[in-house]
């Protein structure tokens, strides 16, 4: 009996630590992560890349053309123009989907019948599921053609629509639904004697909706917004296929081709060895920090305008 | 009056905007769906399937002159197929993608002399199938038939020629077996080394953890995860996986290994998350009546607590599913983007969603095989998706 109650206590001790050992392999992949690409992304900055020199970092993060010369043959590397694009075509795709959002959201959470929010739910959760090589292939077959005949109404011809422009309604699309779902419980979570206090004193169910639900459900709503544009910032292979790979930029103009920090990444990626492998690397630190910092600033500006504060 | 008039007016519109908003999902939806199915919707069937992705080049020449068919034309074959009597075989004028006039193979007769050619580059014995293309013959003593002067041209040149110096034709290629193998290779994979991974972690999390500052600093951790974009996941994958299966396996270079490992890192939080919510649902009672009945922790893991998560268990094998068909810029860096048509888990090849993104970048790109490929990854998306649904429905709700 005591040397059972021994053998299984030792069982217990093996399974236990077996599990302990699986968590700390879990929580140890970010770790991984973080130490193996900063330490081959700073190589172009702290080793004379074969002969080609040191890469500046500053010229490398403030810069406006990617590649000065030849791959393989230069030094000349730069993301200056590339955080710019990345940035700015994140916000633009977030001032299209989330109004559509939170319009849907509101609609689905508060107005339309159940059965046709039940189906526009299952809707949105369909396109929350589609990989993004069907946006991106959408994204080349579709928007491609229709941001290029819109650039020919403006008297513009874009490069077969590759531009801003298509990258942001792709990034849009597919936003929506993370951005929708998200909003949706913020609304459905407003405490209803808010609502009710709304209605109460003489305010229509639209203009509660409106004026009290949304404003109660900001916080939720700021938090969707965050997820959009953290997605938006990460998305890769979609975007390469509709971006048009600038070189050199900013590129502001809608029907400009243009390149975000993803699909840089994702260009001619032929030999492993070199700085113009490593530069990659690089490239993925800059898309972390840009990550983070957006995060980080985003939540701040939440935290302030996230109290319920009905006016 | 008035007033109130206005309101209602205003109303309206507010709501008509919240309609017209919900509908750019809907038609979002559609128009992919109308897309990939216009553009793909040609291309799908068994054969493509099973066939080989890239055309295979054959020389062929006669192995015994005089050996001809006597098969007649068949009274079922079309009106714009060409039929050779000599040598049993019917061909057709068509276009490749490009545009290019091709000469297709419509029929063979089962006596025909094509059907065991000897290869001009082995000493094989090789035949000629129907939808194959032959790009040309060559004769001893007069002009070799192009596909550019099309079929009847070519039959009458092989009729009135007792022998050919060489036949040269292609497969047709095209097909994705070797996506869909490569697809099912990383599923299996990636769930052997991310299921019991996480499962295990979420029973330490839930069971076995203490509410203490270490055991949320390892939360976090694992909920960071969430936020990487799977091109970050690719790059580590690349710098991490890549060298480690190298180093041990048979691998030269970025392989299915190094795929599914980078895969089952981005499939942990998925499964530990899910896996914890079903457990966070077994009633504490049933774990106090185990111990109390004399079983110890272990029994009372895997006999009591475990089979009560299965659902959540289940419902996070199916999420993982559709992420590792729906997965593309992780893989390309921790494989690569090469279209292989013999598959080894040492090698590279690309799943299904890498082909689409590999055919999407290549010059000119292939919409309607790529579209194709996708309705496939959206059908399967789709019963994913639909049966996770139902799982959740079915066993989450009555445990709470």
């Amino acid at each position: 009996m005591n040397t059972n109650t021994r053998k299984k206590k030792r069982v217990d001790q093996i399974v236990r630590s077996i599990f302990l050992a699986s968590t700390l392999l879990s929580a140890s992949f970010i770790i991984i992560i973080v130490i193996f690409i900063v330490m081959k992304g700073i190589t172009p900055f702290i080793t004379d890349n074969d002969g080609l020199g040191v890469v500046n970092i500053w010229t490398f993060l403030t810069g406006t053309v990617w590649l000065q010369g030849t791959a393989f043959q230069s030094n000349l590397y730069a993301v200056g123009f590339i955080i710019v694009n990345t940035l700015y075509i994140a916000f633009l795709s977030l001032l299209l989907s989330l109004p559509v959002g939170v319009l849907t959201a509101l609609f689905i959470a508060k107005i339309a019948p159940k059965r046709l929010a039940e189906f526009l739910r299952t809707i949105v959760e369909l396109l929350a599921s589609i990989p993004s090589i069907v946006y991106g292939l959408f994204g080349s077959g579709i928007i491609l053609t229709f941001v290029y005949n819109l650039a020919e109404l403006f008297g513009v011809q874009s490069k077969g629509g590759n531009s801003v422009l298509a990258t942001v309604l792709v990034l849009a699309l597919m936003t929506l639904p993370t951005i929708t779902a998200v909003s949706e419980v913020a609304i459905r979570s407003v405490r209803k004697d808010i609502e009710e206090g709304s209605l109460a004193l003489g305010a229509t169910r639209t203009q509660t909706n409106f004026k009290v639900v949304l404003a109660s459900a900001k916080s939720g709503i700021f938090a969707a917004a965050i997820l959009g544009i953290g997605r938006s910032l990460g998305e890769a292979t979609a975007v390469s296929l509709v971006a048009g790979n600038a070189k050199s930029g900013p590129n502001l103009g809608l029907f400009d081709i243009t390149t975000t920090l993803t699909s840089t990444m994702l260009q001619g990626l032929k030999e492993t060895t070199g700085v113009d492998y490593d530069i990659r690397f690089s490239v993925g630190i800059v898309l972390m920090i840009v990550i983070l910092l957006t995060n980080f600033i985003l939540n701040a500006v939440k935290k302030r305008v996230g109290n319920v504060n009905v006016k | 009056m008035s007033m109130s008039n206005k309101r209602k007016a205003i109303d309206i519109a507010y709501q008509a905007i919240t309609y017209l908003a919900s509908s750019v999902s809907l038609l979002a939806l559609s128009m992919i769906v109308y897309f990939v199915w216009s553009n793909g919707s040609g291309l799908l069937n068994m054969d493509l399937l099973t066939k080989d992705y890239h055309a295979k080049y054959y020389n062929g020449e006669m192995v015994e002159v005089g050996d001809y068919s006597t098969t007649l034309r068949p009274s079922d074959l079309d009106d714009d197929i060409y039929y050779s009597e000599q040598y049993g075989i019917g061909l057709s004028d068509a276009k490749d993608r490009e545009g290019n006039p091709i000469i297709l193979v419509e029929y063979i007769a089962s006596d025909s002399p094509m059907l065991k050619l000897a290869d001009r580059n082995s000493e094989d014995i090789i035949a000629l199938e129907e939808g194959m293309l032959i790009s040309k013959v060559a004769f001893f003593d007069k002009a070799t038939a192009l596909r550019t002067f099309g079929a009847e041209y070519m039959v009458n040149e092989l009729d009135s020629a007792t022998d050919f110096r060489e036949i040269v034709f292609t497969s047709l290629g095209g097909g994705i077996r070797g996506s869909i193998i490569t697809t099912l290779y990383l599923i299996g994979m990636t769930m052997a080394m991310a299921l019991p991974i996480g499962v295990f972690t979420a029973i330490y999390l839930n069971e076995f953890a203490k509410k203490n500052r270490i055991t949320s600093t390892l939360r976090t951790l694992i909920d960071t995860l969430t936020g990487v974009p799977s091109i970050i996941y690719g790059l580590m994958g690349l710098a991490v996986f890549v060298p480690l299966t190298i180093s041990v396996t048979p691998a030269t270079s970025g392989n299915l290994i190094s795929g599914s490992l980078t895969l089952a890192v981005i499939l942990l939080p998925v499964i530990i998350k899910s896996t914890e919510e079903s457990l966070k649902v077994v009633p504490d009672g049933l774990r106090q009546a185990s111990l109390a009945l004399g079983a110890n922790e272990t029994q009372t893991t895997f006999k009591v607590v475990l089979p009560s998560s299965i659902p959540g268990i289940l419902t996070a094998s199916l999420l993982g599913i559709g992420r590792v068909i729906g997965e593309s810029a992780a893989l390309i860096f921790a494989i690569g983007t090469a279209v292989k048509d013999d598959i080894s888990i040492f090698g590279k090849s690309t799943s299904l969603a890498v082909h689409i993104w590999s055919m999407m970048t290549d010059e000119p790109a292939n919409i309607e095989l790529s579209s194709t490929i996708a309705i496939i990854i959206l059908m399967i998306v789709l019963v994913l998706n639909i049966t996770v649904k139902l799982l959740s429905k079915k066993f989450m709700k009555p445990m709470q």
